[in-house]
């Protein structure tokens, strides 16, 4: 026969019960430093980001993180939302450089002060910017089918030529950087974009298709619809590995650069957090995985990345010199404007 | 009458039954006044504002929104599009979907639970999974059109994605269990013997259904065709997988502009959208009740 607990005994068993499960809290809170709640893109980005970042580098050492996964539109939109509390929900947000340039244009993120980041010295010029770093670079290449287009071009020139007809594609998404490629293809300049619409006008009247999304691009070339058009390197890549006909040529009026990289936002809870995350997305092994798995490349120079894959995703040193960037200014403030130019004339 | 009743019921019930309502309607009076009122008035708000590139949104009071919208062929094209869009899907479902209903309600099979299920399996799935399915069969190699091709029928694909039927089809296929299903529960509601009086006053089918069943299940088809003409006007996922670029309804549109930072113009299309939907679901409710009521 078992004898009924008293109050008091059941009591005193529940406390020491809440205490033992208390301990390896307390324990393991004394070496965690705390949590990183990072914004950024999902799928293969977000399990990248956690296979050779978090993983490897940041929860080894003591943090905890967690991923914000959402696109970016929607995550800016977050930031806006939260900019007047005095604490926001992420520390540090994943965002295209045009992004980030916005986003400090509107007052939203940190100046970076990079000497908090022990691997900012080996990080190149180009990609360190004052309010946030660049982490992964391609750049907008151009491609082809060389079963349809038998003459591979040169030149942006040669892509966004109304004689390839139907057979020249573009992308809805990449309305930005479409528009700036024709530009450079009709003699413009990444901030005069007027001659870029002219002749995608003639484009358009000449068969031109405009396919919803890269996916729907790479369809396109798989299927032989479509011959040409501009492709970030780093997808043709993955095209080419997916068993897509496809190459790729850096145009010699300069190849567009795509620069995607991370902010810290001003009321980040955890700004020291923030910094952590930064200094190990610079980390060397990092970076050299990333060009492995995602074929963009390091924006740090101590990577090494083989001599075969870089010269399938990478740039000769004559090329990264000819890389062009977005004049972020002139984009921000007349994005809105080339939308509307691109959903009311040239779609329609 | 309260007020005649004897005292006691005044005294000891008026109180309780003013406890009993408000713990009824509160809790969701106040989910919905939290989560969805108070929202729209901030929207609401923001669509008098102005866009700024660099400063987002600068706080004024302007209808200037509302004037780009209205002034601007594009916009008002976008709207009429979402209304054919949604009128035309809408009138598929109500001639698809009541004799559905009607076998259904009538049915005495005893696989009448599986058939209910069959109707609403569609709604396990997301709308965006269920585009993905159209996007197979509609896709230059799809199945349809490797089908006809293979059967002779033509010798060069259909272009069936990026098109407006493409999207009508696909926003029938989402909306019909709705309708189905609530036209299948007010017929269930009629009684069958009814139908039985007018056949044996001599009405044939046809005018037994419109001088019978028509007005009795009217309440139905004005739930049904409220909710899929509202589900219609705001359909998002579907427009964008299968309408492709150049085709644009204003569930996208309002996202598009949200997407540039431009929630000033954004809330402004977000409240015509809510508008119009209101506006029209509101008078065809009124229209059809004082058409019947006569």
């Amino acid at each position: 026969m078992t004898r009924s607990k008293s109050r008091r005994e059941v009591l005193l068993g529940a406390a020491a019960l809440a205490g033992t499960a208390a301990l390896p809290r307390a324990a393991s809170a004394g070496q965690e430093k705390g949590r990183i709640v990072v914004g950024t893109w999902g799928g293969d980005y977000a399990r990248l980001l956690h296979k050779n970042i978090e993983e490897p580098i940041l929860i080894k050492d003591g943090w905890e993180v967690v991923q914000d996964q959402a696109g970016d539109p929607e995550r800016r939109s977050k930031m806006l939302a939260e900019q007047r509390l005095p604490r926001g929900t992420s520390d540090v947000q994943g965002l295209s450089a045009l992004n980030m340039f916005q986003m400090h244009d509107a007052g939203i993120v940190l100046p970076i002060d990079y000497g908090k980041l022990k691997n900012a010295g080996n990080l190149l010029p180009a990609m360190k910017y004052p309010y946030g770093i660049g982490q992964i670079y391609s750049g907008k290449v151009a491609v082809y089918n060389p079963k349809l287009i038998t003459t591979a071009p040169v030149s942006y020139k040669d892509v966004f030529d109304p004689k390839h007809g139907d057979k020249l594609g573009i992308i809805d998404i990449q309305y930005q950087y479409t528009l700036v490629c024709a530009a450079l293809a009709a003699g413009g300049k990444v901030n005069d974009i007027e001659p870029g619409k002219k002749l995608l006008l003639e484009c358009k009247n000449a068969g031109m298709r405009i396919y919803p999304t890269n996916e729907a691009f790479a369809q396109g070339l798989k299927s032989e619809e479509l011959g040409t058009g501009v492709m970030w390197k780093a997808r043709v890549v993955q095209w080419q590995n997916a068993g897509i006909s496809v190459d790729a040529v850096a145009p010699i009026e300069g190849t567009l650069a795509y620069v995607s990289g991370f902010v810290i936002p001003k009321n980040a809870p955890n700004k020291e957090g923030g910094y952590a995350y930064l200094d190990a997305m610079l980390d060397k092994s990092a970076q050299e995985a990333f060009a492995v798995d995602m074929g963009y490349n390091p924006t740090v120079s101590n990577a090494v990345v083989a001599p075969d894959l870089n010269k399938r995703i990478g740039f000769t040193p004559d090329e990264v010199k000819k890389l062009v960037d977005l004049d972020y200014d002139y984009m921000n403030k007349y994005d809105v404007d080339f939308k509307e130019w691109w959903d009311k004339v040239l779609k329609s | 009458m309260a007020a005649n009743g004897p005292k006691q019921f005044q005294t000891d019930e008026a109180p309780t039954s003013l406890l009993s309502a408000t713990m009824l309607v509160g809790p969701a009076t106040v989910f919905v006044a939290a989560g969805l009122l108070a929202p729209l008035l901030i929207l609401f708000r923001y669509s008098f504002n102005r866009f700024d590139p660099r400063r987002m949104m600068v706080e004024t009071f302007s209808p200037d929104n509302y004037v780009k919208f209205f002034a601007d062929p594009y916009y008002t094209g976008v709207l009429w599009t979402t209304l054919r869009v949604a009128a035309l899907c809408t009138l598929a479902c109500l001639v698809m979907g009541l004799p559905l209903a009607y076998v259904l309600a009538r049915t005495q099979s005893r696989f009448k639970n599986v058939l209910i299920m069959l109707v609403v399996l569609p709604l396990f799935v997301g709308n965006a999974v269920r585009a993905a399915g159209w996007m197979v069969l509609f896709g230059a190699k799809g199945f349809l059109n490797v089908t006809l091709m293979w059967v002779g029928v033509i010798s060069v694909p259909l272009q069936l994605m990026y098109t407006e039927g493409a999207v009508i089809a696909g926003i029938i296929a989402v909306n019909l269990p709705y309708m189905v299903l609530t036209l299948q529960s007010v017929i269930e509601g009629i009684n069958r013997n009814v139908e039985e009086a007018a056949f044996s006053l001599g009405a044939n089918p046809m005018t037994m259904f419109r001088r019978v069943l028509l007005p009795l299940s009217l309440p139905g088809i004005l739930a049904g065709t409220i909710l899929t003409f509202i589900l219609g006007m705001n359909a998002y996922a579907t427009p964008v997988l299968l309408g492709g670029p150049k085709f644009k309804m204003m569930g996208p549109l309002v996202f598009g502009e949200f997407q540039l930072n431009n929630w000033p113009f954004g809330a402004s299309v977000a409240f015509v959208l809510m508008t119009a939907t209101l506006g029209l679901t509101a008078t065809a409710n009124i229209l059809v009740q004082r058409r019947f009521r006569r």
